[in-house]
């Protein structure tokens, strides 16, 4: 198996390296980049724990192989916080007590920036539809839709 | 754990130059399936010795209009067909069946192409796409040449595609204007859900004498790979629209898959299931050609 050198842009910081074949994007970030926010779940697309954002679009990294991302932005929850602030969707979670044991937290937080980012005024149905593929067994929901709902533009105005 | 090479291409001649050199190779553009099978070391999954990512063609992913036909690229992505206004315009129960899809994260990365090609029985563009007769190109370094969708799926998981061969459009052809659509689907929940049962009718109603001119209907998840229902279609076919008698036709439709399935630990339940999808797939279409005729 050769290996394959591929340059990323995580969280706009530029990262060359030489990559397994069979190396997913989600082993990349965890492992090599210490990008510990990306968590591992279920590795077959349908937990969310492991979402990042890819030139723009919520994706699972379990499901994406590093060697056919050569040249893309990605973008993880630790580049959510900026010079020690945290993002306003970061400090909503907190406020709607939208965390409870932590572990779908990121992939939730990436869902709901990929639609803010496109969609900066989402109704309650685009939420929801967002963050469908990003399962959270302890908060029931409710508490991260009213988060999500409260860093709209609508509510911030 | 599987191993294997990896080769990727950026235009589709080197990725048919690729496919041309080498047998052992399986194809890879959004991976949404694919990565699933590769980590479960699933047994359907033939062995191969190097992976060509063709996700990174520019020139395969596109939603175009000709005066006769819609044409998609294969790497066109689920995300894509929902937010495509020509999509919208001819095909909503394309639409439909797309957002029914897995998650918004499996939309924006599973490609068209991987859905047909990877020949799921449930797959959900499947069944909709038959009921527009659409055709597959499929380019080698030999040549092209078009199949009917029929033709293309031959089994579960399994295409006519020779191991050369690529998918480079799909090709739908337009249909007028009294045509009527719908998109059916049962899951067990509603987000991530994998098909169940999902069913797909087109319909040509004349909107003076509700006649019905032209019917295909496509359940998935039903048969061992989506075909269409054709004796169903003749009890259909020149009927009055209002004339119709659903009951007996839910029938007709379950007994149709058990004739093809045999009977199977799931046919007391998908046997009613079906004939309630169908009759709420009739009665969606007659309804939308009623009240376009007001």
């Amino acid at each position: 198996m050769d290996k394959i050198e591929v340059t990323l842009y995580v969280n706009n910081k530029k990262e060359t390296l030489q990559v397994d074949p069979t190396e997913r994007l989600l082993d990349t970030l965890r492992n090599r980049l210490k990008l510990t926010s990306v968590k591992e779940g279920c590795d077959v697309g349908e937990c969310g724990a492991c979402t990042v954002i890819l030139n723009g679009e919520a994706v699972h990294s379990c499901l994406v192989l590093t060697a056919q991302v050569d040249g893309y932005e990605i973008f993880t929850t630790e580049g959510l916080e900026v010079n020690g602030k945290l993002d306003p969707l970061q400090q909503s979670f907190i406020d709607h007590q939208a965390v409870q044991c932590g572990f779908c937290t990121p992939g939730m937080l990436m869902s709901a920036k990929a639609l803010l980012n496109k969609n900066p005024n989402p109704s309650r149905e685009e939420i929801k539809t967002a963050i469908e593929g990003n399962l959270c067994r302890c908060t029931g929901y409710q508490q991260i839709v009213e988060a999500i709902e409260s860093v709209t533009q609508d509510k911030k105005g | 754990m599987i191993e294997y090479d990896f080769l990727t291409a950026k235009d589709v001649d080197a990725a048919l130059e690729y496919l041309h050199k080498y047998e052992s190779i399986k194809v890879i553009a959004g991976g949404t399936d694919l990565l699933v099978d590769i980590h479960k070391e699933s047994s359907r999954l033939e062995k191969f010795d190097y992976i060509l990512d063709i996700s990174n063609i520019k020139a395969l992913q596109f939603i175009d209009e000709t005066e006769d036909s819609v044409e998609l690229g294969p790497l066109c992505t689920h995300t894509m067909l929902i937010n495509s206004k020509i999509i919208n315009k001819y095909f909503p129960f394309l639409v439909t069946a797309a957002k029914s899809i897995g998650s918004t994260q499996i939309r924006n990365r599973g490609t068209v192409g991987g859905n047909i090609s990877n020949a799921s029985p449930a797959a959900d563009l499947i069944p909709p796409l038959m009921a527009l007769n659409a055709e597959i190109e499929l380019s080698s370094v030999n040549g092209r040449r078009l199949i009917p969708l029929d033709n293309y799926i031959v089994g579960p998981y399994k295409t006519s595609k020779n191991h050369d061969e690529l998918v480079t459009k799909i090709l739908i052809p337009k249909v007028d204007e009294n045509y009527r659509f719908s998109f059916q689907k049962i899951g067990r929940r509603r987000a991530l859900n994998i098909a169940r049962l999902n069913l797909a009718v087109a319909a040509k109603i004349n909107k003076k004498d509700l006649k019905i001119e032209d019917i295909r209907i496509v359940p998935g998840s039903a048969t061992p790979f989506p075909v269409r229902f054709k004796n169903i279609e003749m009890e259909i076919l020149n009927k009055k629209s209002n004339e119709l008698n659903l009951e007996e036709l839910a029938k007709k439709i379950g007994d149709e898959m058990v004739n093809i399935t045999g009977e199977r630990w799931s046919t007391p339940y998908k046997k009613p299931a079906l004939g309630a999808i169908f009759k709420k797939a009739i009665i969606e279409i007659t309804n939308s050609s009623d009240s376009d005729s007001h």
